[in-house]
């Protein structure tokens, strides 16, 4: 990966000032794209929309080495339909205009008939409304917003995240049976804190508790201790945070700081593992996660010693949840083109919908299943707090809890979601 | 009332850190009237080497390595925050020999400049460091918490409220008080006056940029261990930068100080009682003031305004 | 400074021979655009961001006002598009003007509280009124989506009622883009050589100057803001149909920062065309070089440090210097002594 990034610059050092400043030469193309298949089939080409700058820039790359893998797996035991699988990626830069830009690109200049790729909701809402334009499929791997597969679902895109409403199923009723009923809410003020904490209250209120405060924290706040003030000087039994991006981290920091855990208790929601790596001291409370590179169950640990193969000297030494997620979506994405037996999108499309893996080929606890009316993935939600005792410095995660997903489901999600009918999804084939 | 207590001091400590984070910023637009979109940058530069050279991996020779890391980590740090900001004020040396050029012409195109210096320095430590978060290890004499009134304070926040009044004593006593100072200022006032002493310009302004880079890179080391360490946390910097120079007047130094600990009350205090419109409020605050007050608290006259 | 770089008969018409020609290869590009491996929608985002720098140089170039908050005013017009095309009436029309009202309205709003001011507190005044538009944008996600955006707009058919145009196709969409480009162009060249664009540009000169000429410079700024709003949000409103989405992202300062440096690079401050350069370059060599690398960042910061150290008056600039420079090589060379006396004199 690095070596073709240093010889991707030193082709562009040269030809930059001739092809930008002297107008139009030939050097627009080829792209970064794995080279010619030997059979002569028509290889089938997906667009990776990862962010690798701005906020998520980080968990953009990690999403993308996932995706590489599954790319990577099917094309050494000789790809899909006989056909090769290539991909093109870009920067979509944590900003919808350029998400929309990239997936315009993807689609109608690089011919890929399939998009793969999706950390921020409004970059994957931005995507959505491009390739639902087309009829292309779009695997929104790790965007965790409710509104995903609710009000904003599509019928070429799927969801592969768990996300807040899920994590809130799992946690909450356990937490107001055994630690306490007075609850205080510490939400991001945008939407998907706001859809997240009111997932929470209804379930802490449906448990028997209270909330006693909601604390709406701008986005951006990089200082928290006028709230950390403020939650001590209210006493809650509880505090779950809905707090996401870049203000997790400083608010992680900031608690770990002070030995806060524990007085209250902290209840967030998902710590995406590409965030978490880079201040495991600053983990805190209890929170969810979809996956750990330390499962006790068949698989995980073969994977694990697989991505770390592909990824030498990379940012991150062990796969988390966004990898995998990732990985998972892509696997899935071409097994079902294989059982299609066709790459028509409807037909892929249908083929997802029905999706169902074992446990042990999803390496989760529990069969997880593709809902077929909000196209998001049903599966094990995962509840964790720190490692007291880690078996060595990638052991952050002590799992507590597994949920099935049955019980974690978001069960306002189907009637807010409307799919468009297969009729009206433009045919696309490749 | 007791209530309100608290959040009155958090206020004045994090306006104290405001006002770090501003004080290299300003001590360029004040003495040279440029304005240095790069600061934020150099803000991340110093919080990244600092890092680099406190953490695991030292950019050294195996043997000074393993000397340097034998130190205890309080010593390591206390190095690190003198050598960071130096490194750092040789990347704002670079970028002062280009600004050179920009010098009598529109300030915009200095500001401009160091626009497109930010952009490349960002990407330049996405490169080096990649894209992940890091935290800047300090020494647990100045970590974790103590209990004060029934709530627990961060001690840390209260070390780099300290740090912060420092600095601004150390740098008002360098403008104010010794002959560097004075010439300092006046060559940003009377280019001529200065020429005729017999001065070098052209290295007086070097030695003001570096210096305003210096405090960037302290800035940013300070804040690190709260706000955590990733590319883009400059942007998070230059705002509040930018805010606290307009609101305190340009060319005042005490403005900048002020401004600074009223934009830290203001977002404590909306913070405590209409968190919602914590960060909002400062600006509020800004377009309430200089509604009223042309130049802000002090401001001078100064060509930054035509 | 503007003058130097047009001829006063120009200054005049309606349309000039530059216009007409731009026009033209502008509409020749979907034939050949993706033959060089580009794509039509890039071609769309181009044009709008032209249309919205161009907006944006009314208030940089001509007035001289460091406006750093603009990008609110663009964002404003593709909610007030979206929302009046769900709540109000779907039409092309009505919702485009309502952008351009909306947008125009929230100009005004802002220019009453700065356009007393002047330099670096005017410039910041705009960047916190746009910080307090887009903190807002996402805070009102009720109204506007939030962070998720506001989603599901659509390309309203270009309704003349006798024929009816249909712009969900990108080409035909680039098309209609076009069009209203020419007429915007058209439109704010005769703004900008105008009585009320030359009191404007005296103003950017000197402010005491001209207010002891007896012009009410508040006035002026107040308007020349609240109508580069007004346009920037118009284009906003083309940009929601482009993306068929608006998003406050935007609005962000990172954003507003991108069109004052396309302005810039492509030299608004000296040719009213400037923009449209900048925009060209800047859109294309972010999508070249951002399919090619992701730290595109880098190149393109360093493209443009080099820009303002040795072009500082940008890419217009350069090439109308390089113009003359040539046109004076060929003079010199027909020896004609007058023209020698003059390019001496000039110099």
């Amino acid at each position: 990966m690095r070596g073709r990034q240093i010889s991707r610059r030193s082709v562009l050092k040269g030809s930059l000032m001739a092809s930008v400043i002297g107008g139009t030469g030939s050097f627009f193309g080829p792209w970064r794209e794995n080279h010619a298949w030997a059979q002569g089939a028509k290889p089938i080409k997906l667009g990776l929309t990862c962010d690798a700058s701005g906020q998520y820039g980080n968990s953009g790359q990690d999403d993308f080495r996932g995706i590489k893998m599954a790319i990577d797996e099917f094309n050494a035991k000789g790809g899909v339909l006989g056909r090769q699988v290539t991909f093109i990626t870009a920067d979509t830069e944590t900003t919808p205009a350029t998400g929309s830009r990239v997936a315009e690109r993807f689609i109608t200049r690089e011919d890929c008939t399939i998009l793969v790729g999706a950390l921020h909701s409004g970059v994957a809402n931005a995507i959505t409304q491009v390739a639902s334009k087309y009829g292309v499929i779009y695997m929104n791997t790790n965007s965790s917003a409710p509104s995903e597969a609710g009000e904003n679902c599509s019928r070429v895109k799927f969801v592969w995240d768990g996300n807040g409403t899920n994590f809130s199923k799992a946690s909450v009723k356990n937490s107001v049976d055994s630690i306490g009923k007075n609850w205080m809410l510490l939400t991001n003020d945008y939407v998907w804190g706001h859809t997240t904490s009111a997932a929470t209250k209804a379930q802490v209120e449906a448990a028997g508790g209270r909330i006693i405060d909601n604390l709406l924290v701008p986005q951006n706040t990089r200082d928290f201790t006028a709230y950390l003030l403020k939650i001590q000087q209210a006493k809650p039994d509880v505090v779950a945070t809905a707090i996401g991006g870049d203000d997790i981290k400083a608010l992680r920091e900031q608690v770990a700081q002070l030995k806060l855990d524990g007085k209250p208790a902290w209840i967030n929601n998902q710590q995406d593992w590409p965030d978490v790596w880079g201040a495991p001291d600053s983990l805190f409370g209890v929170f969810g996660t979809t996956w750990y590179h330390k499962l006790q169950l068949p698989g995980v640990a073969e994977f694990v010693k697989k991505w770390q193969a592909a990824n030498k000297d990379g940012p991150i030494p062990v796969p988390g949840n966004v990898s995998y997620n990732g990985y998972m979506s892509t696997r899935e994405l071409l097994r079902a083109i294989e059982r299609a037996g066709s790459t028509n999108n409807v037909k892929i499309i249908k083929e997802l919908e029905n999706l169902k893996v074992s446990a042990t080929d999803r390496m989760q606890h529990f069969d997880a299943y593709m809902d077929p009316v909000t196209h998001q993935m049903q599966q094990t939600i995962y509840l964790a707090r720190r490692n007291a005792k880690p078996a060595d410095n990638t052991d952050l995660f002590e799992i507590i809890s597994w949920t099935e997903p049955k019980s974690a489901a978001d069960d306002a999600a189907p009637t807010k979601c409307k799919l468009t009918p297969y009729e009206q999804v433009p045919t696309v084939d490749s | 009332m007791f209530d309100l207590l608290p959040h009155l001091l958090n206020g004045l400590t994090l306006g104290l850190l405001f006002a770090l984070i501003a004080l290299g910023f300003m001590l360029i637009v004040g003495l040279m009237e440029q304005i240095n979109l790069a600061h934020g940058s150099l803000f991340a530069l110093g919080a990244y080497v600092a890092m680099q050279l406190t953490g695991p991996r030292p950019p050294l020779p195996a043997d000074l390595a393993k000397l340097w890391l034998a130190l205890p980590l309080g010593w390591r740090y206390a190095a690190t925050l003198v050598i960071a900001p130096v490194i750092v004020g040789l990347i704002g040396m670079l970028i002062e020999f280009c600004m050179r050029r920009t010098y009598g012409k529109d300030p915009l195109y200095g500001l401009l400049l160091t626009f497109g210096a930010a952009m490349v320095i960002e990407e330049l430590i996405r490169l080096v460091w990649g894209t992940r978060d890091y935290v800047l290890q300090v020494p647990s004499a100045i970590n974790g918490g103590f209990l004060f009134g029934d709530l627990i304070w961060s001690s840390y926040r209260f070390y780099a409220a300290g740090i912060a009044a420092g600095i601004i004593a150390l740098v008002w006593v360098l403008i104010e008080k010794t002959s560097f100072g004075a010439t300092v200022k006046a060559g940003a006032h009377d280019s001529e006056i200065v020429r005729a002493l017999g001065i070098n310009l052209s290295r007086l302004r070097l030695l003001v940029f570096v210096f305003g880079t210096m405090l960037a890179a302290i800035a940013g080391i300070i804040v690190a261990p709260i706000w955590g360490i990733r590319p883009h946390m400059g942007v998070d910097a230059v705002i509040p930068a930018f805010l606290v120079i307009v609101l305190g007047g340009v060319g005042s130094f005490w403005g900048a100080v002020v401004a600074g600990l009223l934009v830290g009350l203001c977002v404590g205090l909306a913070g405590a009682y209409a968190s919602e419109w914590s960060l909002l409020s400062m600006y509020i605050l800004l377009v309430a003031v200089v509604t009223f007050r042309a130049r802000g608290l002090w401001g001078k006259k100064s060509v930054l305004e035509v | 400074m503007m003058a130097n770089s047009t001829t006063s008969s120009d200054a005049a018409r309606l349309v000039t021979p530059t216009m007409l020609v731009l026009w033209l290869v502008l509409a020749t590009v979907p034939l050949w655009i993706t033959r060089i491996g580009l794509y039509p929608y890039l071609g769309i985002e181009i044009l709008i961001w032209s249309l919205y720098a161009l907006a944006f140089n009314l208030v940089l170039g001509t007035a001289g006002l460091p406006s750093f908050g603009h990008g609110a005013y663009f964002g404003i017009g593709a909610y007030a598009f979206g929302l009046c095309q769900f709540d109000i009436v779907a039409n092309l029309w009505v919702c485009l003007a309502a952008a351009a009202v909306v947008a125009g309205i929230a100009g005004a709003l802002v220019a009453l509280f700065i356009s007393h001011r002047r330099g670096i507190y005017y410039a910041f005044m705009t960047i916190a009124f746009g910080q307090i538009f887009w903190t807002l944008a996402i805070k009102s996600h009720s109204v506007t989506g939030g962070e998720d955006g506001l989603l599901k707009i659509s390309r309203l058919p270009a309704d003349f009622g006798l024929v009816s145009f249909d712009l969900t196709d990108n080409v035909a969409f680039y098309y209609f883009v076009l069009a209203v480009f020419a007429v915007g162009t058209a439109i704010l060249w005769r703004l900008v050589h105008s009585p009320y664009g030359r009191v404007v540009a005296a103003i950017r000169q000197s402010e005491v100057r001209a207010a002891h000429l007896g012009y009410n410079v508040w006035l002026y700024k107040a308007s020349v803001f609240t109508l580069s709003a007004a346009l920037s949000g118009f284009s906003g409103g083309l940009f929601a149909m482009a993306q068929l989405a608006a998003f406050p992202d935007v609005m962000s300062l990172h954003q507003s920062g991108y069109v004052v440096m396309m302005t810039l690079v492509g030299g608004g401050l000296v040719s009213f065309w400037g923009p449209v350069i900048g925009v060209f370059l800047f859109l294309t060599a972010r999508d070249v070089i951002g399919a090619l690398t992701n730290a595109w960042m880098l190149y393109f910061g360093l493209l443009f440090m080099a820009i303002v150290l040795f072009r500082p008056e940008g890419i217009a600039g350069a090439l109308s210097a390089a113009v003359q420079q040539h046109s004076i090589n060929a003079l010199r060379r027909r020896g004609t002594s007058a023209m020698r006396l003059l390019v001496g004199g000039g110099r």
